[in-house]
């Protein structure tokens, strides 16, 4: 895929349009992201209180958070997550905090 | 017996051995044993592979290529036609007016059919594509053996030039592709069982 | 791409022994019905139309009987006379490094094992069969995509293909069970964990508890309105995924079956109850005996089933003004096609809304969506996914429908990126959901 561009430096996305080295991930780039990859012109506070969750997580723990540890903390209700990111936790969320693409059926 | 006649049916003979020993050969991979339950019956599937499953309606691959069809039904009719020209011009049968008519209309049906699918084959590039020599050969084999029994149907001196490549087109017909005139029957048959097990064949709408 | 350069690397440093190994494996897995089809091709080119991938891309390579041919090549070159004599004219190819790279490209880079090509072929070569014992050959030779097989190595690791720990499966269970609660106002609402004895042991998708509960909640519910003696599995055995169909090794397959096996003997339950995925079906309910050579002691049932035995017997009523938007229903390939399922979600369908219509072609004819066959887990192939799964969104669109039911989470994640990449604008359900739907509370 096509890299991002970030203030002036270019960053790599893999084929499913994650990062290739999820390390360089930070706020800009998950803006550019929302826009690429979910179409997502503003990013509001719930946004981003579910992705630095999953950002966090994942950095303590190297893996995506499951869906309810992101409700629990971030008081996001779950239906409210789909409305949130339309292509869903994995492909939308954990993509925008700069996640690697998790293994399984997503 | 004439040579000629002597040599196809030993043509015959290795043709129908050779097929045997390639299919002892295929039956010597073994039977798999299954342990799953089955959910439909494999009889059944395989009764539907071999009638319903194959007609034109059933299949999506005729509906969307029916010139294809027509023309590969029409060359097989000629074919089998020509092999039963064959033998009745071996063991010397008188045939009737009204069958020799039947018969070179049928011969020229697969004459026009074999042709034009070695048009096809040459002619469309994917199809050349997916092509070996053995597709070639075998199809000119075949298609001349049905022009060559068309034209001895209106001069019986061409019997020698048919009857020889007759003996070509035996000797030749289970080295390639050709044997599929026997693994046809053995992969649907596989075919049906496996979809009739599952529950698949015959569908149920 | 890093994982690239992983398959290519390993190329490189192939053995002669590697190809050897690699054949071996290729010949252990042809029985007689095997050897039938790699004598039948007549190369008549008919069944092209039938791959959605070479409806998408008309390419040469996108014809299944390319991809046969790629494998038969070898097979004539190593395993017969003819091969042997006259190579030339029958097209018999050595195996080396050229060929096994075309291998992969063909069985892992367009091919999601979905059949179709089986029922349309001339003559009736069932290609997948063929294709599975070409990724066996792969793996043997280590050559399969690496992200498909970390995800068999997650399932053979953690006992389920997303890795998720036992405490964070059994608190997410405990969250949809308050879920559930609230939403049917029942406190005895439950989501049973290691009922022993229960008549059926429920299995579900990783990605369910991970990202997407709705569905089993969505179940849940249903089997709380049916009154029904059911329970999950704490601990290795309630994931019902099975990579292992898609990497084509039969060792690792069995394995990851051992781990619903052994859950149904600690628990003693009577019926081994898949949830809605097509894959996870097909390995559990056919592949799994085959693999431990070994038949159940226990049956196999799809939720789908379940769910068409409560309504055929009033245990649980519909009101299908609940669900009044246009509904199609897509049929994965290994639920359908190859599991032999196929009117139990219909009939369910048609009780649980008012507007319900079939794509064309359908059932036996369906096309995959083009997420079958480990598609999904193997991001290189991502460009062809997408694009294979035109076919699919065709026919979305040609529907009308506004929501597409799917009885299967690969194929509902697949839909989820056509809905966006083709702008289908559909919401994307499980039959469950459907149901959970239209519910109407028990007196
Ligand atoms: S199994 Fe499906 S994807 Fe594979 S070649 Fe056949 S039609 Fe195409
Ligand atoms: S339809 Fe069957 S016989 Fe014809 S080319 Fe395709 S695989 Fe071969």
């Amino acid at each position: 895929m096509s890299p991002v561009v970030c203030n002036g430096q270019s960053v790599e996305l893999s084929e499913e349009g994650f990062l290739v080295d999820p390390s360089l991930w930070n706020e800009e780039l998950a803006v550019l992201l929302a826009k690429a990859e979910e179409g997502l012109d503003q990013l509001t506070d719930d946004h981003w209180s579910v992705i630095r969750f999953i950002r966090g997580h994942f950095v303590a723990n190297n893996n995506a958070p499951m869906v309810r540890s992101i409700c629990k903390t971030t008081g996001v209700p779950l239906k409210r997550i789909y409305e949130l990111f339309p292509s869903g936790p994995a492909k939308g969320a954990c993509k925008l905090a700069g996640l690697p693409k998790p293994d399984g059926c997503v | 017996m004439e040579p000629l006649h002597l040599g196809v049916l030993l043509a015959g003979a290795w043709a129908i051995l050779t097929l045997v020993f390639l299919h002892l050969n295929a039956k010597a991979y073994g039977k798999r044993t299954l342990y799953s339950k089955p959910a439909g019956d494999s009889v059944q599937g395989v009764v539907y592979a071999f009638t319903k499953g194959m007609a034109p309606w059933a299949k999506e691959s005729v509906r969307m290529n029916l010139p294809s069809y027509a023309a590969g039904m029409v060359f097989h009719a000629g074919v089998f036609t020509a092999f039963g020209l064959l033998f009745a011009a071996i063991f010397g049968l008188e045939l009737p007016p009204s069958l020799v008519f039947l018969a070179r209309i049928l011969t020229v049906g697969g004459v026009l059919g074999g042709f034009s699918l070695f048009g096809k084959r040459i002619f469309k590039p994917q199809l050349r594509g997916l092509s070996c020599p053995d597709d070639f050969v075998a199809n000119l084999l075949s298609s001349l053996f049905v022009l060559l029994a068309l034209t001895w149907t209106f001069s019986p001196a061409l019997a020698g030039v048919w009857m020889s490549e007759a003996i070509l087109l035996l000797v030749y017909a289970p080295l390639g592709k050709i044997r599929h005139c026997f693994f046809f029957f053995t992969t649907r048959y596989h075919l049906g069982a496996f979809f009739g097990r599952r529950g698949t064949f015959p569908p149920r709408a | 791409m890093p994982e690239l350069d992983e398959l290519e690397s390993r190329l490189d440093a192939l053995t002669e022994a590697d190809f050897q190994q690699g054949l071996e494996v290729f010949r252990g897995k042809l029985k007689k019905a095997e050897a039938s089809y790699l004598n039948s091709c007549v190369h008549c080119g008919l069944c092209a139309s039938s791959c959605h991938y070479h409806r998408m891309d008309s390419t040469l390579e996108n014809i299944p009987a390319h991809k046969l041919e790629l494998i038969s090549s070898v097979f004539k070159r190593n395993f017969t006379t003819m091969g042997r004599i006259a190579p030339g004219l029958v097209g018999a190819k050595p195996f080396d490094r050229e060929m096994a790279k075309a291998w992969i490209d063909a069985v892992f880079g367009r091919c999601s094992l979905c059949g179709r090509c089986s029922i349309n072929c001339t003559i009736g070569i069932a290609l997948p069969k063929i294709f599975r014992a070409a990724r066996a050959a792969l793996g043997a030779m280590g050559l399969v995509p690496p992200d498909l097989q970390a995800t068999v190595d997650n399932s053979l690791l953690h006992g389920n293909n997303m890795a998720v720990t036992k405490q964070d499966w059994v608190e997410t269970v405990q969250w949809i069970e308050e879920e559930l609660q609230l939403e049917t106002g029942d406190p005895g609402a439950k989501l049973p964990l290691d009922k022993q004895g229960a008549k059926f042991l429920f299995t579900v998708n990783p990605r369910e508890p991970k990202f997407f509960p709705l569905s089993l909640q969505a179940s849940a519910k249903v089997f709380w309105a049916a009154k029904e003696d059911w329970t999950l599995a704490s601990d290795g055995g309630w994931d019902l995924t099975n990579y292992g169909l898609f990497n084509c090794n039969d060792e690792q397959a069995g394995t990851i079956t051992k781990h619903l096996v052994d859950a149904m003997a600690r628990l003693g339950c009577k019926t081994l109850v898949i949830g809605e995925c097509g894959h996870g079906y097909g390995a559990a309910r056919w592949e799994g005996p085959e693999w431990l050579r070994k038949s159940y002691p226990f049956e196999v049932k799809s939720i789908l089933e379940l769910m068409d035995e409560y309504v055929r017997d009033g245990r649980i009523q519909l009101d299908p003004s609940k669900n009044t938007a246009p509904v199609t229903l897509h049929d994965p390939c290994n639920l359908v096609r190859h599991g032999g399922i196929c009117e139990a979600q219909r009939r369910v369908l048609r009780k649980a809304t008012t507007n319900f219509t079939e794509m064309t072609p359908n059932r036996v004819e369906n096309f995959c969506c083009g997420g079958g066959g480990g598609q999904l887990a193997m991001a290189r192939y991502k460009q062809r996914r997408i694009q294979s799964g035109g076919m699919k969104a065709e026919q979305i669109k040609a529907s009308g429908a506004k929501v597409v039911v799917a009885p299967c989470h690969n194929c509902i994640d697949q839909l989820m990126e056509l809905n966006k990449e083709y702008q289908l604008n559909v919401q994307i359900k499980t039959v469950a959901e459907m149901v959970a739907e239209a519910l109407i509370p028990n007196p």
